[in-house]
């Protein structure tokens, strides 16, 4: 159980580093943003109390913000998004004792059912982030470019990453 | 007593998210006031550190960049040396006697070197590597080699972050340059390159192509300094004013090195002006 934590913890900061230093930084054609910090949210045992999701899924957003000045926007999808992947994890998969207790992974739920999930995860975090920050500012169709745009690259990047980890 | 306890625990979760979802709506609600603590901005001490170290490295990669758009200023302002040289002998004797040298030493400049940046929110900002220790202060104008790019917002000791032109909360005085027409100049969200000036009086002169200027009438940016250039205009609904489209000079993806503008008279300027009246 300890190594599993301090495992999580390794992956919370490097996350976090990879997207202040690398991903806010990468923005393809105008619209398309990579938000792999949420990879941590969604790899998070789901027997994990709601409670303790909650408050990883804001410590996580804060410490994104507070490196790129984005204070609350990404705690509170981050916050949202923890409460929304309990529910989206049981729609594509049956209550099933067994499987409550590991890290949701390419392993555990096989590949169709893991894309399903990531994909569902990332659209709802890209819908939210560019609602909550643009919806004053441009119109409705730019939004839905950039949450889908932004939804894609997010997806393959996290399923990129997830398989070169499945492998080891 | 055991009752209330009981539906505190059953219902931890939701007070768990609403108190969560609270703290996250008032942090977004306050980014729209300009000052708050440093502590939840990229000029920390945590940030600051990552970020000087990260662009040390980064800076690397577009050192032949840089090199040439230095050599290109270096080549105009030799130009501009040359001229003013040959201006000041010819002015020489009225300046000896007059009380304008002290208005020459007004305004100062602090390079520094972004170290953070960034162009895809509504309300941008960037990082600098200088900060309250190096004379750094709120509210000062920050421009680069082309033009205008920001105005100091939070100082760290050896950092601070700025909110760049490409922020919705930010207005900039302006005017047309070599004219008297003044207007405030908004960046809308959208293109980094483009921004738009507001308030424009409606017989105001401009051809496509002509500068945009700060205005000088604050204490932030001295009279005179580029921001760019007249796209065209737009039709509004407003009949008394216009509204022009503005390519900007600076290139906000690759800002590298930046001055700070110091202004000597500020404080002075900011009294008179908080006087005002007597009420």
């Amino acid at each position: 159980m300890n190594k599993d934590i301090i495992s999580y913890i390794l992956l919370f900061v490097i996350l976090v580093l990879v997207q202040v230093l690398l991903m806010n930084h990468i923005v393809l054609f105008n619209s398309a943003v990579c938000f792999i910090f949420i990879y941590f949210i969604i790899k998070l045992p789901i027997n994990l109390s709601t409670n303790l999701l909650l408050t990883l899924g804001f410590i996580l957003g804060l410490s994104v913000d507070v490196l790129s000045d984005t204070p609350g926007l990404n705690a509170l999808t981050c916050t949202v998004l923890s409460v929304l992947k309990r529910p989206m994890f049981f729609a594509y998969e049956q209550h099933d004792d067994q499987k409550r207790n590991v890290s949701p992974s390419l392993g555990s739920m096989g590949l169709f059912n893991y894309c399903k999930y990531i994909f569902t995860l990332s659209a709802i975090f890209c819908i939210i982030i560019y609602f909550v920050e643009f919806i004053n500012f441009i119109d409705i169709v730019d939004i839905l470019i950039k949450a889908g745009a932004s939804t894609l690259f997010t997806f393959l990047v996290i399923l990129a990453v997830d398989s070169l980890v499945y492998r080891n | 007593m055991r009752n209330l306890l009981n539906f505190l625990i059953k219902y931890s979760t939701w007070f768990v998210f609403t108190f969560y979802v609270l703290i996250s709506c008032i942090l977004l609600v306050k980014t729209s006031e300009n000052h708050y603590s440093v502590y939840l901005s990229s000029a920390n001490a945590i940030g600051g550190t990552l970020y000087s170290t990260t662009s040390d490295i980064s800076n690397y990669f577009n050192l032949v960049a840089v090199n040439q758009s230095l050599q290109e200023s270096n080549a105009r302002l030799e130009n501009e040396v040359l001229n003013l040289r040959q201006q000041l002998s010819q002015y020489n004797v009225m300046a000896q006697d007059s009380s304008y040298q002290d208005l020459n030493k007004r305004f100062d400049y602090i390079g520094a070197s972004v170290i953070n940046n960034s162009t895809r929110h509504p309300r941008n900002h960037f990082t600098i590597d200088r900060g309250a220790a190096d004379g750094i202060e709120t509210g000062m104008g920050v421009v680069d080699q082309s033009g205008v790019v920001g105005i100091i917002d939070v100082t760290g000791k050896r950092t601070a972050r700025v909110i760049s032109l490409l922020n919705q909360n930010q207005h900039f005085s302006v005017k047309v340059k070599g004219t008297p027409y003044v207007g405030s100049l908004a960046w809308r969200g959208d293109d980094p390159t483009v921004a738009y000036m507001e308030e424009v009086p409606r017989h105001a002169k401009f051809h496509i192509g002509d500068t945009i200027v700060t205005s000088g009438y604050s204490t932030t940016f001295p009279e005179g300094i580029d921001i760019g250039t007249v796209m065209g205009k737009i039709k509004t609904s407003d009949d008394t004013f216009l509204v022009l489209k503005i390519h900007l000079a600076s290139d906000f993806k690759t800002l590298g090195t930046v001055r700070v503008i110091k202004d000597a008279l500020k404080h002075e300027l900011d009294s008179i002006r908080s006087i005002g009246s007597y009420d």
